[in-house]
């Protein structure tokens, strides 16, 4: 049926060389090679004809779809297959679902699967014709940095590693995504954080010798064990924090550290000290090298307050630090090793309960560290960041004004991502003489620096209209579409790959107008894909689509779960983000991450997982068990889609449908309490499983028909408890995990889930390219999008689905390279909101 | 109210206990007269609006039989034991029980909205309008009333109003149904189309309110960067807009405005530290504490603070967010809140369920009771110029209605409202009755509606039937 759409989207191909050469601004040639559903060509027949498709849903479908019955709120009485087109939003709702295998609904009459396919496919390549001779890429308002975005743009400008969440609100999520261009909204809020930020990073940047002395405290919360040594910690140590903290200046710092307590302000862990003689010390280091060793009494507590401290916090005497950045450690000396013969089992959520305190499980866990400072200010020391910004140091008054030129050339040729002008160094200049007259040189830098970081060329990402662009002809008429400038390419490029600004050499390429041929996009992208800094792919792309924040939201019940804490949450979301990272640099199938028999895992992660010889805190390559394929074996997507005391079959089966498929279940009606919320784990003296419990839900007719298509996606995965950890009896009644997937495909357990998915790996792959196109793009992808979606999916099958293909097929498509001027519709949505 | 629970914070444990604890940032808070005396004459209303999400046991059936959330009196003689305020007793003179209203435009109207109550309930609590099922740009809801007030009235302080808020807003997944999230996230909006966000770490609301710096010259000096960046960040944006389409131009224009706003705080803060008042202030709080109860406390400080130094007069407080499964182990119920929400109406969940809301209204006499203790610039107190109100937008969550929602008000208002009342609504009153009365309240003398409402509710009489707009309040 493929071989159909591409005879006609040959057809279409050879008339839009036509139409297209009409419009003389555009590039024709670059055109039609970055468009890939021009690239098709194959002789084929034609496919059902216009009264075959009324005939099909007038029979099947406007029983339901009816003026009046709207099922799913949508009316196909008025279904014209010759108007296809116009109403392409109904029918890729059609498409949807009949791709899906979702309709007509699995007992209702149905026409064979043939027919059914050949409708769709018909549906598809109307409006896939249409859509090659009209390409429409679509539009956006321009896109603000978010807060991911601002701290990695830093990072590359200045070496530096900044909270940015201290400064900026929260961004709006949409579709899941938080860069969605058109919920990126101002206000005073937003704006103030600017400004203060740009005020403090532009300080710890350059150093600050006039700082005073100011307090930073760095939280350890208290669902995590501190019975083992932290990442970034020296080894021989246990618990406590590290983390590497920006220094204004060369000074001396007080380290503060506070301790968790019993109820009543004692010290928690004081019994076992007592009980078993044990002494406990804390390390404070800096770089790895102690500076203080502080004593633990048993007899520290709370309610002790003399001379205004509190009796549960020690201090270092002060410590002589240098400015930048350096990490600070405070943990526990390990006193005891080997293996444990304990009163109570050790549990890795050591501080479940205060109140339990016996035996080497309850030492003392820290609570908090505050760096307070500098005092006796000597200077400040060359840092990562300054040797960045320095590039050259005046040696008198009349090199001072040439040298800040130079600095503040390439600063804001690389913050304004290779779009600096004349005008951009002049108002740097500016700030650099204002910060001159109350200061030093130095200062004049910093005041310049503070400018550029809250200028909007930095904050906001313009792309120039279609009538204007420097250089480049673009298309003045109103309904064409246009291209990007070679630099706002580089841009999208940066921020869909880096989540960052382009590095000099992207710059360089965009400049020499290397990007315009495939060629040397290609080049561009793979090297971006090889960086480091594509590591974004899995951290910002891939655990949003995964939902992966949504794992700190959810609390195992201490008293069931006793094994899961912080430490393990943490490991499981980098499991994901190492898998999902090695999936796209080893340029693997995009399906991999539903088949992979390997994973990473650290020791606490192997442990929970039951995989031996695994020691220490770093991640590595393993073979996983059988049943865990993939990341439905990954306990990061397993735990987040549980409630705290059972898991949930429901929330699973709506993350498959939500995530996977991208066909989200329907609300249920409001009037029924959450299906799985309302029967007890006991009934009549008998214990239920969770499957019992929802199948004893099911019976009720209203939610069995969502349910049935839910449920047994998600009970397939009921060996897999609450924490991901696999297990055989629920509430001590064995698993049971045979279920049917809404087609009727039989799945029992993990791999037959595995291999029911697989049954419907289009939609799969229509999901990821859909969420890869909003997260690239920075918009929601609509039904006009789907020509596109279905054309980069077409050409990436042919390469076995590799990441690099669906990459390459977003960025050489039109959304991504092109503008579709803005409607009326987006002006007055936009005026609207500036009133 | 003492709960015994084991995993009860240390601190309230030592309060019960009659132990004193040094509490850096509480203690040093509590300004002293001379430091942070309101300036100016006149009354100004405080106005802070309270959202709590997923209703309330009250208004079940069961609730509403058992007087859950409602006293069973209307009127003055009301008994406040059995119901979820009764923490609130001591301040009864003070309190103005709103029971039995209905928050109509949470509904859904049309068939695509129906389940989605938790993703739109948020906007509509003090907007009162039915926002548009959108995940666009084109989000629509009302003005809020605290916004209304802040842009009429907020404009003499530096800040016109401030969102605060608990829980983290940005859950993957926690907004659906067609709804864009900002629905979910805010309860305040600037106008119809411009909701605000809502800020959780109190570092953030401190340095907001204050400056950042450790001394007032260093503060100074900031801020006089700050007005030269401004006011060249005006010419720059301004340029950078001849280069661009009419949609991007005109969201250009708009953060033009908020440039203007900044930079008008910045001119406030400096008139008014130009009249010499020493500004003595509170060690910075230190980000997010993890218990609930204590974030609840310290964003509480931070706005008695804001007041008796008079840097705003206007707070929108979110206290939950919908859908949320957070447990509160402080309530003496470890059940999640919206799992225990869903309480199938059977009594022993819904008595579960009201040990959560009693433990939210419980947080609030904290609040109050340092109202009271500020004294304001006409010689009162704060409490007796405030406006708080505190309530849901959802009515029984079990089944996601809007009907009989949970609302009181504390504080006067400056005299306009008298307190220690319990009205009962006629069945069916929009809960916007009440809310256009306490615009009326608040100075907005000529409003003539507000949302869906059909009347101004008379908040100084327990009538069971709201009266007619024409004879105000």
């Amino acid at each position: 049926m493929r071989i159909l759409v591409s005879a006609a989207v040959a057809a279409a191909t050879m008339s839009l060389g036509l139409t297209a050469q009409q419009t003389p601004t555009q590039k024709k040639p670059a055109l039609a090679q970055s468009h890939p559903v021009a690239q098709r060509a194959t002789p084929a027949p034609t496919g059902l004809s216009d009264d075959a498709q009324n005939q099909l849903v007038k029979t099947y479908c406007v029983g339901c779809h009816s003026e009046k019955g709207r099922a799913g709120g949508l009316s196909l009485a008025s279904f014209d297959a010759s108007k296809v087109v116009e109403h392409a939003d109904v029918s890729e709702k059609m498409i949807r679902k009949l791709r899906a295998g979702m309709m007509p609904p699995p007992q209702a009459r149905r026409p064979d699967a043939d027919t059914i396919k050949a409708f769709y496919e018909t549906l598809e390549n109307k409006i896939d014709v249409s859509a090659a001779l009209n390409p429409n890429p679509g539009w956006r308002p321009f896109q603000r940095l978010n807060r991911a975005e601002y701290q990695r743009a830093l990072k590359d400008l200045l070496g530096l590693d900044v909270d940015v969440t201290a400064y900026l609100p929260p961004d709006t999520v949409s579709t899941g995504f938080d860069n969605v261009a058109d919920e990126q909204n101002f206000s005073p809020a937003l704006l103030e954080g600017y400004l203060r930020a740009a005020s403090q990073i532009s300080r710890l940047a350059i150093g600050d010798r006039n700082a005073s002395p100011t307090s930073a405290t760095f939280k350890i919360g208290r669902f995590g064990s501190q019975m083992r040594q932290i990442e970034g910690a020296p080894v021989g140590t246990r618990g406590g924090i590290s983390v590497v903290h920006v220094f204004p200046a060369d000074g001396d710092y007080v380290i503060k550290t506070s301790f968790h307590y019993e109820p009543l302000g004692g010290l928690f862990g004081r019994y076992s000290m007592l009980t078993m003689d044990i002494s406990e010390q804390l390390e404070v280091s800096i770089n790895g090298e102690r500076v203080a060793l502080l004593e633990i009494k048993p007899s520290m507590s709370e309610t002790d307050q003399q001379n205004g401290t509190n009796g549960l916090e020690l201090k270092t005497p002060p410590i002589h630090i240098k400015a930048g950045p350096q990490r600070v450690t405070a943990a526990f000396i390990q006193k005891l090793e080997g293996p444990v013969d304990d009163l109570v089992a050790p549990l890795e959520n050591t501080l479940a309960d205060v109140d339990v305190q016996f035996g080497i499980t309850a030492l003392p866990h820290m609570r908090d560290m505050t760096i307070l400072g500098p005092s006796h200010v000597t200077g400040v020391s060359e840092t990562v960041s300054r040797q960045k910004i320095f590039t050259c140091r005046p040696t008198n008054d009349r090199e001072e004004e040439t040298c800040a030129k130079s600095i503040l050339t390439r600063l804001t040729n690389q913050a304004y991502r290779g779009e600096a002008t004349a005008d951009d160094l002049q108002d740097a200049m500016e700030f650099y003489q204002k910060g001159r007259k109350t200061g030093d040189f130095e200062n004049g830098v910093r005041m310049a620096l503070q400018s550029i970081l809250v200028s909007p060329r930095f904050l906001f990402r313009m792309e120039s209209g279609p009538s204007t662009g420097s250089g480049q002809a673009r298309v003045a008429n109103a309904s064409a579409t246009y291209k990007v400038s070679d630099q706002e390419l580089a841009s999208r490029l940066s921020f869909f790959l880096w989540a960052s600004a382009p590095d000099a050499e992207l710059i360089k390429a965009a400049t020499s107008g290397a990007l315009r041929t495939p060629a040397g996009l290609e080049k561009q992208v793979k090297r971006m894909i090889a960086d480091p800094r594509s590591d974004a792919l899995s951290t910002r792309f891939a655990s949003q689509w995964f939902r992966l924040q949504d794992l700190d939201k959810i609390h195992p019940d201490v008293l069931l779960y006793p094994q899961y804490d912080d430490r393990l949450a943490e490991a499981m979301q980098k499991e994901t983000e190492l898998f999902i990272d090695s999936l796209v640099r080893d340029d693997k199938s995009v399906l991999e991450m539903l088949t992979a028999d390997y994973s990473f895992v650290n020791e606490r992660l192997a442990k929970h997982y039951g995989i031996p010889n695994v020691t220490g805190a770093e991640f590595r390559k393993v073979q996983m068990p059988p049943y865990r394929r993939g990341i439905l074996g990954q306990g990061s997507i397993l735990t987040l889609t549980s409630v705290a005391d059972r898991t949930s079959p429901v929330l699973r089966g709506k993350w498959v449908l939500e995530v996977l498929f991208g066909t989200p279940p329907p609300p249920p009606p409001p009037d029924v309490p959450t299906l799985d919320e309302s029967t007890k784990s006991e009934q009549g003296g008998l214990r239920l499983s969770t499957r019992q419990r929802m199948e004893e839900h099911r019976k009720n007719m209203p939610c069995a028909s969502c349910h049935r298509v839910i449920d047994p996606l998600g009970l397939a995965l009921d060996n897999f408890d609450v924490t991901g950890a696999w297990r055989i009896k629920d509430n001590e009644v064995p698993v049971d995990v045979v279920g049917q997937l809404y087609d009727g495909t039989k799945m029992d357990g993990p791999l037959g889930l595995q291999a029911a998915l697989l049954k419907h790996q289009d939609m799969i792959l229509r999901s990821f390219t859909e969420n890869l196109m909003t997260y690239a793009l920075g918009r929601r992808v609509e039904y006009s999008d789907m020509p596109t979606v279905r054309s980069i999916i077409h050409d990436a099958s042919k390469h076995d689905n590799h990441w690099s293909s669906y990459i390459l097929g977003i960025v050489n498509s039109p959304a991504f390279r092109m503008m579709k001027p803005e409607t009326t519709k987006d002006v007055v949505a936009a005026d609207d909101r500036s009133r | 109210m003492f709960i015994t629970n084991k995993q009860l914070s240390r601190r309230t444990v030592l309060k019960g206990m009659g132990v004193t604890v040094a509490l850096p940032f509480l203690e040093a808070m509590t300004p002293a007269r001379s430091a942070f005396g309101a300036v100016g004459t006149g009354k100004k209303i405080r106005v802070v609006a309270i959202e709590m999400v997923h209703g309330s046991a009250g208004s079940t059936a069961f609730g509403i039989k058992k007087n859950m959330w409602a006293p069973a009196a209307a009127g003055r003689e009301f008994d406040l034991a059995s119901t979820s305020l009764v923490s609130l007793q001591p301040y009864r003179e003070y309190v103005t029980v709103v029971s039995n209203t209905d928050v109509r435009n949470a509904e859904a109207f049309t068939a695509p909205e129906i389940g989605g109550d938790h993703f739109r309930s948020s906007a509509v609590f003090l907007t009162q309008m039915h926002p548009k099922q959108t995940q666009g740009s084109d989000v629509r809801a009302g003005t809020s009333i605290d916004q209304m007030y802040a842009q009429k009235f907020g404009q003499d302080t530096a800040i016109p109003s401030m969102q605060l808020c608990i829980e983290n807003v940005d859950a993957a997944g926690g907004c659906s149904y067609g709804y864009s999230c900002t629905y979910t996230d805010s309860i305040s909006w600037a106008a119809p189309d411009k909701p605000l966000p809502m800020i959780r770490d109190p570092r953030v609301v401190f340095d907001q309110l204050f400056g950042v710096g450790a001394t007032p010259q260093e503060r100074a000096e900031r801020r006089t960067e700050d007005r030269s960046i401004l006011d060249w960040l005006g010419t720059a944006t301004a340029r950078m807009q001849k280069n661009l389409g009419a949609a991007d131009r005109a969201r250009l224009t708009d953060y033009l405005e908020e440039i203007r706003e900044i930079e008008r705080r910045i001119q406030k803060v400096e008139a008014r530290n130009s009249s010499g008042e020493p500004r003595e202030l509170p060690e910075a709080p230190i980000g997010v504490p993890d218990s609930f109860s204590e974030h609840v406390k310290i964003m509480f400080d931070l706005q008695a603070l804001a007041f008796a130094s008079d840097v705003t007069r206007v707070f929108a407080f979110k206290l939950g967010r919908d859908a949320s499964n957070r447990v509160y182990p402080e309530s003496g119920f470890n059940g999640a809140f919206h799992s225990s929400s869903h309480h199938g109406e059977r009594e022993e969940r819904i008595a579960d369920f009201k040990k959560i809301n009693d433990y939210h209204v419980s947080l609030v006499p904290y609040f109050l009771e340092k109202l009271k203790n500020t004294p304001d610039a006409d010689g009162s107190n704060l409490l007796e110029n405030s406006l708080v109100l505190y309530g849901s937008p959802m009515g029984d969550s079990n089944v996601h209605n809007h009907k009989r929602c949970p609302l009181f008000i504390a504080g006067h208002a400056g005299g306009r409202i008298k307190g220690g009342l319990h009205i009962h609504a006629a069945d069916g009153t929009p809960m916007a009755n009440s809310m256009l009365a306490m615009a009326h309240a608040l100075g907005f003398d000529d409003m003539q509606s507000f949302g869906d409402s059909t009347a101004a509710m008379d908040l100084n009489s327990a009538a069971a039937t709201p009266v007619a707009t024409d004879s105000k309040a």
